[in-house]
């Protein structure tokens, strides 16, 4: 073995450093050539002489040179050559086999170079900002409710800003959507207030002018602005003297100072989304009583483990806690920002990119199977090769070469069919995933690619040469005969079934929890619901009593328009997205820390009819809701349970912290919604009045036989009639919104959905070969058999009874794999457990219908073997 | 080249005679000439042309290890040595040989006796 390995060693050494043997050559035959004349000198001849004689004798030098290079360089490559042709040689004798091999190999390299595209893009692949390792984003964490992400109040940020050593810098974030003077109409924009210094903290400095100073910091943030490079190029033309321009935004004029580069992709997270500009973000007194609302980033010193800095972080909010009376049972929680954004979609992703890997799996099985196949089929010929004198070493070295061509042929097509997939892949990509921007088949994406090419293709080699040695190795005399060695895919029938049922049983519990997410009981009705924001802005709404007007005037005007049912405002839609929550307590109680929390959303009186959300007790808003009188609430079955269990809630009062601190009686109680999405149960919910609180801006919600663009184009022409500065925006139908939080359930159970049919395709197709391949090679027993007697049903169960063995060993191996998969998984799961009896069995017994399916063919064939072929001469 | 009293030598018996004069103790080629010319009493007259192509094989199949060394001279050359591998080589060869030859020298004696 040694030997053969420094043979090896040097044989490629020869091959790669040829001017080092060049050199050894030489040398050896310029000392030769010396010695040589030497002993002609020594024996008394000239020594002019003595050189040509012995540059004579040494004759054509380069010719013997010549030959010894041969030895040295070996035979390798020519027989690389050699069978690389054969190998051509034997696909185009068998198309069939060549294009099946290449397609299955193709089929599993571009599935799981497409989803490594993803995954890279997604989870693996750094974010854009300097070292993004050391990037953190800090939650306040309420410890008695175990809620560790929680934004921060302005206090507690400039806080933590303050007294931390472990931060190079921290930066508060909150998104501002703003209005945007322009023409033809106003426009409602997506932007974010961030401390100064966020630009310098995340390492991407503007492009143009100059990031916000620490003096614009102060009282809540100077009238400055730095503009995204999307905004600057469609609002201003790629303008390069834009800075010190104006732009007005919610009617308030503001300087633009800088523009960032085109490269420069904001992190986004909870809901801080898109943003198109920035305006500085600084605490005020005002802004210190609201409560939390803040985004916290911050980078980590280089020379702080993340663990020390959470730990005085920590150590901070527990001095806080003390300190102020608001902190009390709040502590801080600290993640990583790469975690913070993709967290929530990395176990979906590998739990694809596994099934992926699955399916890769499958395919070298199958590709096994089919050179194996050929393998047989060649069996003489391989005999009768090795009898003329071909060694086994190198009959095994063609069965690999011939693997590794027909998997570079795969891997190519596979790799092109990689850029196809990320393609159809992106287009189904839900739209809440992040980053989506990062992913393309690139250098990294190609190695993978490259590299898994090439295991696959090994592992066929393998396979086929650890099965197909003994045909290799077996001599003329036995091949044909009864010491034939028989290539029974046995064990490969046993791993196709088994992998199949795990990817089977994945893709059957995400169907179900797709369809259980379906089918959950929402609690309103979003059949034919348009939704659009509306928000005004400006000198002319500062009192609440004009805001008021506004919407009254405009839902009235709505509610004339031709097909519209009803029409109501809430401050958040359902499946909108977070809204404002807050704890809250029976207000005859004491106030204890672990208080109830509940949802607050603010609404109309006909919001419960328009969502046909069904009043289940007293009333809702009516004219006694006006600004300053004593606030009243509705709330929803769970909250009334929750705080009063025994009897009606109606005339009890609840204590809500909000406005510092009201107490508002309950007029009404109507039935639970899933406000978020199907998946989160819903929990208590508040409902105050729109006109005893006012608001600048509303989602418009109506009912009606109307398509989605008309009722917009309508609305819009109501808008602008009441006041052409106000915009209209965000415009949704309800049903697309639920769907949309279905997006990314939907994506992993099509996507798994299609692993599973691919798998089963395989399983089948790999099955089939195998026992198709085993008849035909125990024809002559079969035919012996046949002529002793046996039944037809008896020739079938022989072929059968292997068959089932092997598949139901398949079906038990593979049970406990997906048992271990699924329970990986069982945070994806809603409405089915991990464990799901009814998946796995029917799983099961599909697999077992797939593999009896596969195996009726051949052994239908078996049974139709003519007893005459048992006498007939071998071939 | 040379003169028909002097043997042409058959590759296989090449290896063996090769691998014999190294039993005597590491040498560079021109030694192995040397020592077979000499060991031969000249009658086997190793050209270049078949003694490197043969040492180079020997070493491939691992029989005999090479390195650079200095000879009596000082001059640089490539000392070859066996390997026990190549030890046990030159031993079946040499029975080998003994066989064959004893075969060939039966034959030749038919009907001498």
């Amino acid at each position: 073995m040694r030997r053969r390995v420094r043979d090896f060693a040097l044989r490629i050494s020869g091959l790669f450093r040829r001017g080092g043997m060049e050199h050894r050559l030489d040398s050896e035959m310029r000392f030769h050539l010396d010695m040589l004349t030497e002993k002609h000198i020594r024996a008394g001849v000239e020594a002019d002489e003595a050189r040509r004689l012995a540059l004579a004798a040494f004759g054509g030098a380069e010719r013997f040179k010549d030959d010894a290079r041969d030895e040295y360089r070996s035979q390798l490559v020519d027989e690389l050559v050699q069978d690389v042709r054969y190998a051509l040689r034997v696909m185009r004798r068998s198309p069939g086999f060549a294009i099946a091999a290449a397609l299955t190999f193709a089929l599993g390299i571009g599935a799981s170079t497409a989803m490594f595209s993803v995954v890279h893009g997604v989870l693996l692949r750094p974010l854009p900002y300097a070292d993004p390792g050391r990037l953190v984003v800090l939650w306040e964490r309420d410890v008695a409710r175990g809620s560790d992400h929680n934004v921060v109040g302005v206090s507690t940020f400039e806080a933590w800003r303050e007294r931390a050593r472990s931060f190079d810098g921290m930066a508060g974030l909150v998104p501002l959507p703003a209005t945007i003077a322009g023409a033809p109409t106003p426009e409602r924009v997506m932007g974010a207030e961030v401390s100064p210094g966020y630009f310098r903290l995340l390492g991407v400095p503007p492009a143009l002018g100059r990031e916000f100073s620490a003096e614009e910091e102060r009282s809540g943030g100077a009238d400055v602005l730095v503009l995204s490079d999307g905004f600057w190029r469609s609002h201003f033309a790629a303008d390069r003297t834009v800075l010190g321009r104006t732009l007005s935004i919610d009617g308030r004029p503001h300087t633009i100072v800088g523009v960032m580069p085109a490269r420069f992709d904001p992190p986004q997270f909870a809901w801080l989304g898109e943003q198109a500009f920035w305006r500085p973000f600084g605490g005020t007194d005002n802004n210190r009583s609201w409560g939390r609302f803040l985004l916290v980033i911050a980078r980590v010193k280089p020379t702080v483990s993340i663990e020390a800095a959470r730990h005085e972080l920590e150590g901070i909010a527990a001095q806080r806690a003390v300190e102020v009376k608001e902190s009390e049972g709040w502590s801080s929680s600290l993640i990583g920002l790469t975690e913070q954004i993709t967290g929530d979609v990395r176990l979906p992703l590998l739990v694809l990119l596994g099934a992926v890997g699955l399916l890769l799996l499958m395919a070298i099985t199958n590709v096994a199977n089919l050179t194996l196949g050929l393998v047989r089929r060649r069996e003489h010929e391989l005999a009768v090769r090795r009898a003329i004198g071909a060694t086994s070493t190198r009959l095994l070295r063609q069965l690999v070469t011939q693997s590794a061509v027909v998997g570079l042929i795969g891997c190519a097509i596979g790799m092109v069919a990689a850029v196809a997939g990320v393609r159809g892949l992106m287009s189904l990509l839900p739209p809440e995933m992040p980053r989506t921007s990062s992913i393309r088949v690139d250098g990294t994406v190609l190695v993978f690619s490259a590299v898994v090419s090439l295991i696959a293709s090994l592992s066929v080699g393998a396979i086929a040469a650890a099965r197909g040695g003994r045909v290799a190795a077996q001599t003329l005399r036995e091949s044909g005969g009864r010491a034939a060695a028989r290539l029974r895919g046995g064990s490969l029938v046993t791993v196709e079934i088994a992998l199949g049922l795990v990817l089977t049983v994945l893709a059957g519990l995400t169907m179900r929890t797709f369809s259980a997410l379906r089918t959950v009981e929402l609690g309103f009705d979003a059949d034919r619901v348009v939704i659009t924001r509306v928000g005004v802005s400006g000198p002319r709404y500062r009192t609440p009593g004009s805001q008021i007007q506004f919407f009254d005037q405009l839902l009235t005007r709505v509610r004339a328009l031709p097909g519209v049912q009803s029409a109501s405002v809430v401050s958040t839609r359902p499946f909108g997205g977070m809204g404002p929550a807050t704890t809250l307590g029976d207000a005859s109680a004491p106030v204890a820390s672990d208080s109830l929390v509940a949802d607050m959303r603010f609404a109309d009186a006909t919001l419960f009819r328009t969502l046909r959300i069904p009043l289940l007790a007293g009333s809702t808003f009516d004219t006694r809701d006006a600004p300053g009188a004593p606030p009243r609430i509705v709330i929803n079955q769970t909250m009334a349970r929750t705080l009063w269990p025994n009897g009606s809630a109606l005339g009890k009062r609840a204590r809500i912290p909000m406005f510092g601190g009201i107490t508002a009686e309950v007029i009404g109680v109507v039935g639970d919604v899933h406000l978020m999405d199907a998946r989160t149960p819903p929990r208590a919910t508040v409902y105050l009045a729109g006109s005893r609180f006012p608001s600048t801006t509303w989602d418009v919600v109506v009912r009606g036989n109307v398509d989605p663009e008309t009722l917009t184009r309508s609305l819009r022409h109501a808008v602008t009639a009441l006041d052409p500065a106000v915009p209209t925006y965000w415009v949704s139908t309800l049903e697309s919104l639920v769907s949309g939080t279905l997006a990314r359930d939907r994506f992993t159970a099509v996507l798994l959905g299609t692993f599973a049919v691919v798998s089963l395709l395989l399983a089948g197709v790999g099955i089939y070969g195998v026992f198709a391949g085993d008849v035909a090679q125990r024809r002559k027993e079969i035919g012996i058999r046949v002529a002793l007697g046996a039944p037809t049903s008896g020739v079938i169960t022989l072929v059968m009874r292997r068959a089932m063995t092997r598949a139901i060993l398949g079906i038990t191996l593979g049970m406990g794999g997906a048992l271990l998969a699924a329970r990986g998984m069982a945070s994806l799961l809603f409405g089915v457990a991990s464990t799901d009896p009814l998946s796995f069995i029917t799983v099961a017994l599909l697999l077992l219908v797939v593999a009896v399916a596969a195996t009726l063919v051949p052994a239908l064939r078996a049974a139709r073997v003519s007893p005459l072929v048992a006498i007939r001469v071998d071939r | 080249m040379g003169d028909k009293a002097r043997g042409d030598v058959l590759q296989g018996t090449l290896d063996m005679l090769v691998l014999k004069s190294l039993q005597l103790g590491p040498m560079h080629g021109w030694g192995i000439t040397e020592r077979l010319d000499v060991g031969s009493e000249r009658v086997l007259q190793v050209g270049q042309g078949s003694l490197y192509p043969a040492l180079y094989r020997l070493e491939r199949q691992g029989f005999i290890a090479s390195e650079w060394g200095t000879t009596e001279n000082n001059r640089q050359a490539r000392f070859y040595k066996l390997t026990t591998a190549g030890r046990k080589r030159l031993a079946e060869e040499r029975a080998s040989w003994v066989r064959l030859s004893r075969a060939v020298e039966l034959v030749l004696q038919m009907g001498e006796g």
